[in-house]
């Protein structure tokens, strides 16, 4: 809906979603942590900027865990035209910076910066062998805003302190981080359009809930690591890095980025619905049949069992009445590998509950079939399954904005020409 | 005692015309125990409440009319379980969307729903989705149990959704685009308060329904009485207690040459609420060939009302028909319906 009226909570918000120099130092305050330095050459780092697996911690199950902490900044190009040299020499400088006082890792900070349609419009034509169109409505039942910002950086790290000094350092206002001085900074160059924050990880949404859209009995399990309660991002329910890699032309090492901001309306699915209907909503009513899910799902190890749920979605929908979440996109695969790489992010920018649908993918197409899968319009058709009701989790969600960007390899990530060759 | 008392306040926010309710009793005594053994299948509840009028609004294509009651209990329906939802202590109202086409006043519903939000001063208060939802009642609504912040007065937003039902005759070219409606709601405890509430104590458990009401400013959802359906009736079936009618229409606007309808139209008993949500299969013979056998599609027709049809490739004028519920009613249900309609009989016409 658009034009909706502002939350009417005041509430504590975490120093991330707060931001700046006062929040950090509020921070830091209650303890610096012993942030492990970068690389003191940054072209050791990988070519790709999304190759952030192998740098994450892993959990019990040996799942890559994303980082905790989240910040995205929507930027806005500050030149006239097409970008000069000196600029993207000053976007390099600061991100290698980033690199050097920083690892490469979780525990130090990681980092995207990515490119949208809009950026590129300044350049005769679209970036060279990637689509990247312009965002729209995915699905009849959605109107959202459409993010039109030149670039988005995507700013991650297991601590608050790093993802907020990171941010402050390139805004200008801090001159070291993690004992490391700024070369450069993204004054002049690249302007703050909007900034969201979030958090992923057991504990934290727990912590966290008391916002708009989630009730006030305080629901949300103290280990979920999302404010639905349970875990996503099962290894074996993500696209590989090699699979979201675009594998050709000059952006060939790069991704293409999609970035939704969904609001979630939480309180009929933690004080109306029984466990066992999340549990059908979520996974698949054969799931909550066989009590296949324990508390957050951690007992499920590396995927959620989708091959358990009845193949045929639209049959098993129409006879059941509920189609799971995750049966529904497992139809999205492709050689039976998901076709996205989920790196998404609860949130309560706005005083809201949301989530921050980040997604890598090689094509945007890739991520507008896994959404249509999730959709499940054809499960609806000629069947109990509402269209929004009983269908997976769509009842729960409104998706408030969508934007769309090109993830450069690491090589071509200061404001790239649309035809580097 | 009358049980026709319930009395919408036609549109005057806030002043709810109560007729003749004598006592007045506080919340907590709204929701009485439910009946012991309750039967499997409609009965009269343990009560009812009246319902005041929050306002009514255009929204492309429809019209929205928001009503309000005390918080109800009611259940959700996933598969063949229903799921009881108690009232909370924060709920302050029932509040319930009615869409309805204002050319035919036909109450539509939309598989793909509406969103509401509740705004004060610009501030979000509550927003979320309501459940479709039966009631004896109110027959065919979304309602949910909302949270308000004391008197006052309140913007209530509703998105309605397109709808994906197949449409057929005159609303072919209607109802696909979703649209957005708001109305001034002046909110007063007292009231709601005055809205009627009455106990059937020596009828509540009994076979049987209340009767749907009557309201000056909003239709009800009620399908046409089975003898009224257009073509060929070819049978009314009961099962799990609810009332199935199937009609034969072997000519109509949307039909081509060699082709015929089936409509199933599936209703409560005693008032003839539709039950929308339905996973149904058929099956037709017809000059002793099987000329159809696959899912029935949910489809609106004015004549006809909201059913579950397939056209068939056939002049057959005198067909064998199956019917299969494959899944009941996915809405929810308010007391007296929670029972019913949750099973999966087969019938032949």
């Amino acid at each position: 809906m658009t034009d909706r009226g502002i939350s009417r909570r005041e509430f504590a918000k975490s120093a991330v979603a707060i931001g700046g120099t006062a929040a950090l130092a509020a921070c830091l305050d209650r303890g610096a942590p012993d942030v492990p330095e970068g690389a003191d050459d940054p072209a050791s780092l990988p070519a790709r900027q999304h190759a952030w697996n192998d740098a994450l911690a892993t959990d019990d199950a040996g799942n890559p865990r994303m980082a905790h902490h989240h910040v995205l900044l929507l930027l806005d190009y500050e030149g006239d035209g097409t970008p000069t040299d000196a600029d993207r020499g000053q976007v390099e400088d600061a991100l290698r910076s980033l690199e050097r006082a920083y690892e490469w890792s979780s525990d130090g900070l990681l980092f995207t910066l990515g490119y949208s349609p809009a950026y590129f419009d300044r350049f005769e034509a679209g970036p060279a062998g990637v689509e990247v169109p312009e965002p729209e409505a995915l699905a009849p039942f959605e109107d959202p805003a459409f993010d039109t910002p030149d670039a988005l950086l995507h700013l991650a790290s297991d601590h608050e302190s790093v993802v907020l000094a990171a941010e402050e350092a390139l805004k200008g206002t801090k001159e070291s981080v993690n004992d490391h001085e700024m070369a450069a900074t993204f004054e002049g160059v690249f302007g703050v359009a909007d900034r969201r924050t979030g958090f992923v990880g057991g504990g934290l949404p727990a912590e966290n809930q008391d916002v708009d859209g989630i009730p006030d009995s305080e629901p949300v399990p103290e280990d979920a690591p999302l404010f639905m309660g349970f875990k996503s991002g099962f290894e074996g329910n993500q696209a590989t890095e090699d699979r979201v890699t675009v594998d050709s032309g000059p952006f060939a090492g790069g991704a293409t980025q999609h970035l939704s901001f969904i609001r979630l309306h939480l309180q009929q699915w933690y004080e109306q619905d029984s466990r066992e209907q999340r549990v059908s909503k979520m996974f698949c009513p054969a799931h909550a049949d066989e009590g296949k899910v324990e508390g957050v799902g951690e007992n499920l190890g590396t995927d959620s069992a989708i091959d358990e749920c009845p193949e045929d979605v639209v049959e098993s929908g129409r006879r059941e009445g509920v189609v799971g979440h995750s049966q529904k996109l497992s139809r999205a695969r492709e050689d039976d590998s998901p076709t996205i790489l989920r790196r998404d992010f609860d949130s309560t920018d706005g005083g809201e509950a949301g989530l921050h649908f980040l997604s890598l993918q090689q094509s945007i197409a890739d991520f507008v079939a896994t959404k249509e899968a999730m959709n499940g319009t054809d499960v609806s058709e000629n069947s109990a399954v509402g269209q929004r009701t009983n269908n997976g989790i769509l009842q729960y969600m409104t998706v408030e904005r969508r934007g769309n960007y090109l993830l450069p390899p690491r090589s071509l990530r200061a404001l790239p020409p649309a035809d580097p060759a | 005692m009358d049980r026709r008392r319930f009395l919408a306040s036609a549109g005057l926010a806030g002043a709810s015309l109560v007729a003749g309710c004598g006592s007045f009793q506080s919340q907590s005594t709204r929701a009485p125990p439910l009946v012991e053994n309750r039967p499997d299948g409609t009965y009269r509840p343990t009560h009812v409440e009246g319902m005041g009028m929050a306002g009514m609004a255009e929204a492309g294509d429809y019209m929205v009319g928001f009503g309000y009651s005390f918080p109800h209990r009611f259940w959700t329906v996933t598969g063949t379980d229903a799921e009881r939802v108690d009232i909370r202590d924060a709920d302050s109202v029932h509040l319930m969307a009615t869409v309805w086409d204002p050319e035919t006043e036909m109450v539509l519903p939309i598989s793909a729903g509406v969103s509401i939000a509740i705004e004060r001063d610009g501030e979000t208060v509550d927003e979320k989705s309501p459940w479709p939802m039966i009631s004896q009642n109110m027959g065919f609504h979304y309602g949910d149990n909302y949270e308000l912040d004391g008197d006052g007065l309140y913007t209530l937003k509703a998105r309605v959704n397109a709808m994906d039902e197949r449409r057929l005759g005159p609303f072919a070219e209607k109802f696909s685009e979703a649209a957005e409606a708001s109305v001034e709601f002046d909110f007063a405890q007292s009231a709601l308060d005055q809205l009627s509430y009455e106990e059937f104590p020596e009828t509540q458990g009994e076979r049987g329904a209340v009767d749907l009401m009557s309201m000056e400013m909003m239709p009800t959802s009620q399908t046409p009485v089975a003898g009224e359906l257009p073509g060929t009736l070819l049978g009314t079936k009961k099962g799990s207690d609810g009332v199935y009618a199937a009609t034969w229409l072997s000519e109509a606007d949307f039909l081509a040459d060699g082709e015929s309808y089936l409509a199933v139209s599936a209703r409560t008993p005693y008032n003839r609420v539709p039950l929308p949500m339905m996973s149904l299969d058929g099956s037709v013979e017809a000059g002793g060939e099987t000329v159809f056998d696959d899912a029935l599609t949910a489809a609106l027709h004015p004549d006809l009302g909201y059913h579950y049809g397939a056209v068939v490739e056939t002049t057959g004028t005198d067909p064998s028909v199956g019917v299969d519920v494959v899944a009941p009613p996915q809405v929810s249900r308010h007391e007296g319906y929670e029972t019913a309609f949750v099973g999966t009989p087969s019938f032949s016409f």
